[in-house]
């Protein structure tokens, strides 16, 4: 009976996700933005193209937000304010001293570091295991104090940074920007990093333990607060990685952090909550949607925010565990 | 015993009203708008307080419903000629048909994923009054026609928010409540117990959903500007969750309380510190969640200075 519920739901998520990926090409040629000729077809590559590089930087903040979900089950609100923090951090490197975006990320990923255990420290540590709701809240009060701690000093203007702006031509008419391959090549390789580290190196193991069961963790000498701030610090780097990355893509300014809170959070629903490359699945997933909504609907860059929330939501009520999530209990 | 606690709730409420009814007319224009808004935010926070309070569904996105009420009155205002007042029920319905249409599905998920799944819903709303141009005139907003209305919106504001009060103290003392509380506390023991939690559920966010929806028509009328950016405003969430929170969720004095400290304190702070007051709220909601979650209602229980029973 229980299997058989399973094989539905897994069924039906299938059913929704197909669904998900035609609509936005019916509604095109509803609106007869699809001719299926030469040009269109390479328009359409392009924008999948730009979609699965736009991918790789979501899925790395994602991993952020799922880590701290799979050790201590705790929702961080205030995910993507540290992704916008993170953008920030790298333009002001950028303009104030002249440092390369990605050279910054030697500056800003310690600096992320330690805002992440501080604010374990102080903050988030005391209420684990207590009511689900009070984290949620301190980490929401927690985003409120950052965007407006930002907005006073960089005020609420837009701001980019002029990376690598133009174009790679891959063939006559397809091309990719250049800043997109560089943030994907690089959110490839801090995802991996990070995958290795957890598998293979004695922190790493003691995490994925601390995940599985903090308390059998403990009994087996794991200082769980040690790895609860280990977590938290390298969640908030990979969040600040996160924000160089699309600083150099997108203009942001303090108001942006929100979008991405709700885009890792419609990630890590999608690949199973906790689960690691279920994570790096799901972001990609939700880039090229969202890529292709804003190519084929008119009007359509308005909509792109509706379907992260869609997707989230259809997802929980669907099936809980997401693509790859555990059972749920 | 009951009774003397009912007669005595219900004097305070009279006294309370008949102030605020004298009020207007004593003071200037500026004042009447500012105790005009702190009771539209008593309306907000006791209706959030009803499915966050009562049945323990924190929802981060109540603004949706607020946003719905303000863009009923002000279509109907401004496209089709409307009176206002018959607007805000237009408002209220569509804004209860919304809350069942989203609470069937949403209202099943727990904890944490209601709470984002709200702040998603609440975005979405937000968005499609943005793309929905035919509608809702898109991000230019709607600009509704000059009056001098500060009294009128003052003592429709005042009937509304004695009504909420009046709803939430039923909540609070009916069978109604008890059950919502109970689905709060444990809800699969309570539907073993053979309480139709769907159906409580979906009626405790159907209350929560209607008297925002007023309170956003009547604000409509009285600010004459509404734009998406403004009525789905995330920090009106935000102001009505940190009242509540602050007076004591799970009670009816705690957010008029919370509400009449707090928006006054904001009010006054907002002039001088534009953005530092938006910071220290920020604080704020750190420091009540990690040390007064009961609010002050709460620590003065814990206290000792006030009654379980005396303050609901």
């Amino acid at each position: 009976m229980q299997e058989k519920a399973e094989i539905r739901s897994k069924y039906r998520l299938a059913m929704f996700l197909v669904g998900a990926y035609t609509i936005p090409f019916g509604i095109g040629i509803y609106t007869d933005n699809v001719i299926f000729d030469l040009q269109w077809l390479a328009d359409l590559t392009t924008v999948l193209l730009n979609g699965i590089m736009q991918g790789g930087v979501y899925a790395m903040f994602a991993v952020g937000l799922t880590l701290i979900f799979g050790v201590m089950r705790i929702i961080n609100v205030a995910h993507g304010e540290m992704v916008m923090l993170g953008a920030y951090l790298t333009w002001m490197f950028f303009f104030y001293v002249g440092i390369d975006p990605l050279l910054a990320l030697f500056l800003t990923l310690p600096i992320a570091f330690v805002i992440g255990v501080l604010i374990q420290k102080l903050l988030l540590n005391a209420v684990i295991g207590g009511p689900e709701l009070t984290p949620l809240l301190i980490t929401f009060g927690l985003g409120l104090t950052i965007i407006h701690i930002v907005e006073a000093v960089f005020t609420t203007d837009y701001r980019t940074i002029p990376y690598a702006p133009d174009a790679f031509q891959i063939t006559e008419s397809i091309a990719v920007g250049r800043s997109k391959i560089i943030s994907f090549v690089m959110a490839s390789f801090i995802s991996f990093s990070v995958f290795f580290f957890l598998k293979i190196h004695r922190i790493g193991k003691a995490i994925r333990a601390t995940a599985q069961n903090a308390d059998v963790a403990m009994v087996c000498g794991i200082n769980i607060y040690n790895i609860y701030m280990i977590t938290s610090g390298l969640a908030a780097a990979l969040a600040v990685a996160g924000g160089a990355l699309v600083s150099i893509q997108f203009g942001f300014n303090p108001e942006t952090g929100i979008l991405y809170t709700l885009q890792a959070f419609a990630i890590i629903v999608l690949g199973g909550r906790g689960h690691y490359i279920g994570a790096l699945i799901g972001g990609i997933m939700l880039a090229v949607i969202e890529s292709l909504i804003s190519f084929m609907i008119p009007n359509g860059t308005a909509m792109v925010e509706i379907a992260s929330y869609g997707l989230m939501v259809f997802v929980l009520l669907i099936r809980p565990r997401g693509l790859m999530g555990p059972k749920e209990n | 015993m009951a009774q003397k606690e009912h007669l005595r709730n219900f004097g305070m409420l009279a006294i309370f009203t008949i102030v605020l009814c004298v009020l207007p007319s004593q003071i200037n224009l500026y004042l009447r708008s500012v105790i005009m808004f702190t009771m539209m935010y008593v309306v907000l926070s006791l209706s959030w307080n009803i499915i966050s309070g009562y049945t323990g569904y924190v929802s981060f996105g109540h603004v949706m419903f607020y946003g719905i009420g303000a863009y009923a009155t002000g279509i109907l205002v401004v496209d089709y000629g409307w009176h206002w007042v018959p607007t805000l029920f237009v408002g209220v319905f569509v804004s209860f048909v919304v809350s069942q249409c989203i609470g069937y599905p949403v209202l099943r998920l727990k904890g944490p994923y209601f709470a984002i799944a709200m702040l998603g819903a609440a975005e979405g709303t937000r968005v499609v009054a943005t793309v929905w141009e035919s509608l809702t005139h898109g991000g230019l907003g709607i600009g509704l026609p000059n009056v001098e209305n500060s009294f009128e919106t003052y003592f429709a504001m005042l009937v509304v928010m004695l009504i909420t009060i009046g709803v939430s103290y039923w909540v609070g003392h009916s069978r109604f409540g008890i059950r919502l509380n109970a689905i709060r506390e444990d809800e699969i023991a309570a539907e073993s117990m053979g309480i139709n939690t769907t159906f409580y559920k979906l009626a405790a966010f159907g209350l929560s959903a209607i008297f925002p929806a007023a309170a956003g028509g009547i604000q409509a009328y009285k600010i004459l500007y509404i734009d998406p950016e403004t009525e789905f405003f995330i920090l009106i969430t935000i102001y009505m969750k940190l009242f509540a929170l602050f007076g004591g969720k799970g009670t009816v004095i705690g957010p008029i309380l919370g509400t009449f400290i707090l928006y006054i304190v904001q009010e006054i702070t907002w002039i001088e510190f534009p953005t530092a007051h938006l910071i220290a709220f920020g604080i704020f909601i750190i420091l009540v969640a990690r040390f007064m979650p009961r609010g002050l209602i709460g620590y003065a229980i814990n206290r000792g200075w006030a009654r379980k029973g005396m303050v609901h």
